[in-house]
């Protein structure tokens, strides 16, 4: 049962509670009030009758009797010390006094009930049937505003899960002062702070790049200077990772800035990853046996190739070094499929997609190059789905879909 | 291993002492002869006094920036600009070729990229004076519209009036001319216009069209979406 449900069930039982706990005092007192005066009656009358009797004998007068024999007994003794006595017994009403040794006594039919009774009860039941119809409905109102908002606020909470942190809790629920809004305010609280550190994040990653950048501009060119020899060559070839990996840090703080913008262009996917794999082939020294390629069954689509290239490259690259080999390529209408004969990809690669700096990811996915986060960086600007999975073979099997529609600028 | 630039001189434009000297180094063994600059003014004074066959120049520069280095040069001079773009940002890459560079390349950058560039530009620049496959052999000036070009003097002229075209522009839309009506794609130009065998930015096709098409006028090049652009007969 939701929160509306068992707030409104409440309301109606407390409702319900005091309403019959009132009614019932309400009319226990008016029926007492009722009996009070009767018996007063009944008291001025025996009074007056005993009066009379003790002036002027004889029978009494005013419809009193003497010496009832159905006098009850209980009353009989009551009235010993000269007292006068009034007594309820089921539906009569007896009044009695003593005087000169005999009972002058009074009786009265008393019903518990009569029509104004009847109609105080009526209007207790009636009133309070539809008081807690009116209770309930209104708080059925009341709970459903209430879990309407709270509804709000967990919607928000799982906008800000997928990483809308821009989402505001505030927003959807409105100012207030109760709990639901101050929790609304925490909510929005604990997304800046997410935000704050995923722009300190963002921006650490673009000052080391380019703060690097002129550092290793100079090391890559005085590099290029060494005398021909096997130490300069391997000052190079450091100097050349370097540079990669100041590249692929620019490339990332690219994406983070948003300013990447897809350059499309009219495509036949296949020729693309064909020819793509051919320059990686040569630039990289891969044999045919470790690339293997199938991209006979491609489709025209409007793209910007430089990106799909490079997500191809990545993915392919990544498969090499951290995979097992073969790695086998294959276009199918627009999507491409690269798969390694490895461990295949870590679980939490497969469930939140690359990440930066991630610990314990060294084997995949950082490395050298942020390879993986830079594939997912150019699929996004491109419009495309990239999924990581696992392959038939138990590989890391990555999959690029492109868009029918591509996004356009 | 000098080659048909031998004898070009470099301006380069640099701030950061190690790449100066490093790169100047370098471009020597190329074969070029190199003058240098470390910041916007005196870059300003050496292009006039050292008349330079291309210009390397950084954009992030103490005192005048290399964008407005770049325009200051334009004003006089049709000379290539190759940049250095600082941080690689898309507006600074696109503000330096609104700027009127002829191309860029982005730090840190390999010594053998940077001279394939500096190699391209020269090329085309001095192709002005050779043959450098710019001559058809049929006709040697044709009309489009309004447009004058007369390929043995690599002059274009709208409505009668000289166009001042840089060596990059003429380039693009010789290519442009060499197939009128045909659509051409932004790695095309890249590949025939830059010498890119791959890759290359399609934002230096656009913006040097954009450039061309101020001077040479608006309708002259039509945008074919998602193909690429092609002359207007």
């Amino acid at each position: 049962m939701g929160l509306r449900g068992k707030l409104g069930l409440i309301f109606l039982a407390v409702s319900t509670l005091a309403i019959v706990g009132l009614g019932a005092a309400v009319y226990t007192q008016a029926q007492s009030a009722r009996l009070d005066r009767a018996r007063s009656t009944a008291d001025e009358r025996v009074r007056a009758a005993a009066a009379l009797y003790a002036e002027i004998g004889g029978p009494p007068q005013l419809g009193a009797q003497i010496d009832d024999p159905a006098l009850p007994p209980e009353l009989r003794s009551a009235i010993a010390d000269g007292e006068r006595v009034t007594l309820k017994t089921g539906s009569q009403l007896w009044a009695a006094q003593l005087v000169d040794g005999h009972t002058i006594s009074v009786v009265y039919d008393y019903e518990n009930s009569d029509e104004s009774m009847d109609a105080l009860e009526r209007a207790l039941l009636f009133g309070g049937i539809g008081t807690i119809l009116g209770v309930g409905l209104v708080s059925v109102v009341a709970a459903g505003s209430l879990s309407k908002r709270i509804v709000a606020v967990s919607g928000t909470a799982r906008q800000i899960a997928r990483g809308e942190l821009d989402a505001s809790a505030v927003a959807a629920v409105g100012e207030g002062k109760d709990e639901v809004a101050s929790l609304a305010k925490a909510l929005d609280t604990m997304a800046a702070s997410l935000r704050g550190q995923l722009d300190a994040e963002r921006r650490f990653t673009a000052d080391v790049a380019h703060d690097l950048r002129t550092p290793v501009t100079g090391l890559l060119t005085a590099a290029e200077l060494l005398p021909p020899g096997r130490p300069s060559e391997l000052v190079r070839d450091r100097a050349e990772v370097l540079r990669t990996l100041v590249e692929d840090l620019l490339q990332v703080a690219r994406f983070d800035s948003g300013v990447e913008r897809a350059d499309l262009e009219q495509v036949e996917l296949g020729a693309l990853v064909s020819s793509a794999m051919g320059r990686l082939r040569t630039q990289q020294s891969i044999s045919a046996d470790d690339l293997r390629l199938d991209a006979s069954e491609g489709v025209q689509v409007e793209t910007d190739p430089r990106r799909v290239e490079r997500i191809i490259a990545n993915l392919v690259l990544n498969g090499l070094r951290h995979g097992g080999r073969p790695v086998e390529v294959t276009v199918t209408g627009r999507t491409v499929e690269v798969v390694d004969h490895g461990p295949g990809y870590p679980p939490e690669l497969i469930t939140e997609g690359p990440r930066r700096f991630r610990s314990g990811m060294a084997e995949r996915g950082v490395g050298h190059g942020l390879g993986l986060t830079i594939a997912a960086g150019h699929a996004k600007v491109l419009g495309a789905e990239l999924e990581f999975g696992t392959g038939p073979h138990g590989g890391a099997a990555a999959r690029l879909e492109l868009p029918e529609v591509p996004t356009d600028d | 291993m000098p080659d048909e630039q031998s004898t070009a001189r470099i301006l380069m434009v640099e701030d950061d002492a190690v790449i100066r000297e490093a790169t100047q180094l370098s471009l020597r063994r190329h074969g070029y002869d190199v003058v240098t600059a470390d910041d916007g003014l005196e870059a300003v004074e050496a292009f006039d006094k050292h008349h330079p066959d291309a210009v390397l120049l950084d954009i992030m520069l103490p005192g005048l920036d290399g964008i407005s280095v770049c325009r200051r040069i334009r004003e006089t001079s049709t000379v290539p600009v190759v940049m250095v773009s600082a941080r690689g940002d898309a507006v600074d890459v696109v503000l330096g070729l609104e700027a009127g560079a002829d191309d860029y390349v982005t730090k840190p950058f390999d010594t053998q990229v940077l001279v394939a560039r500096l190699r391209a530009v020269l090329r085309r620049a001095t192709a002005r004076g050779a043959d450098g496959g710019y001559a058809m052999p049929h006709k040697p000036t044709e009309s489009f519209g309004d447009l004058e070009l007369d390929r043995e003097a690599l002059e274009v002229r709208r409505g009668g009036e000289l166009v001042r075209l840089t060596p990059t522009e003429l380039k693009l839309l010789l290519e442009f001319a060499n197939n009128p009506g045909v659509v051409l794609s932004r790695s095309t130009l890249l590949q025939r216009v830059w010498d890119y065998e791959w890759g290359g930015d399609g934002r230096l096709v656009d913006v040097h069209l954009q450039r061309l098409r101020t001077k040479i006028g608006a309708d002259r090049i039509e945008t074919v979406r998602g193909f690429g652009y092609k002359l207007k007969a």
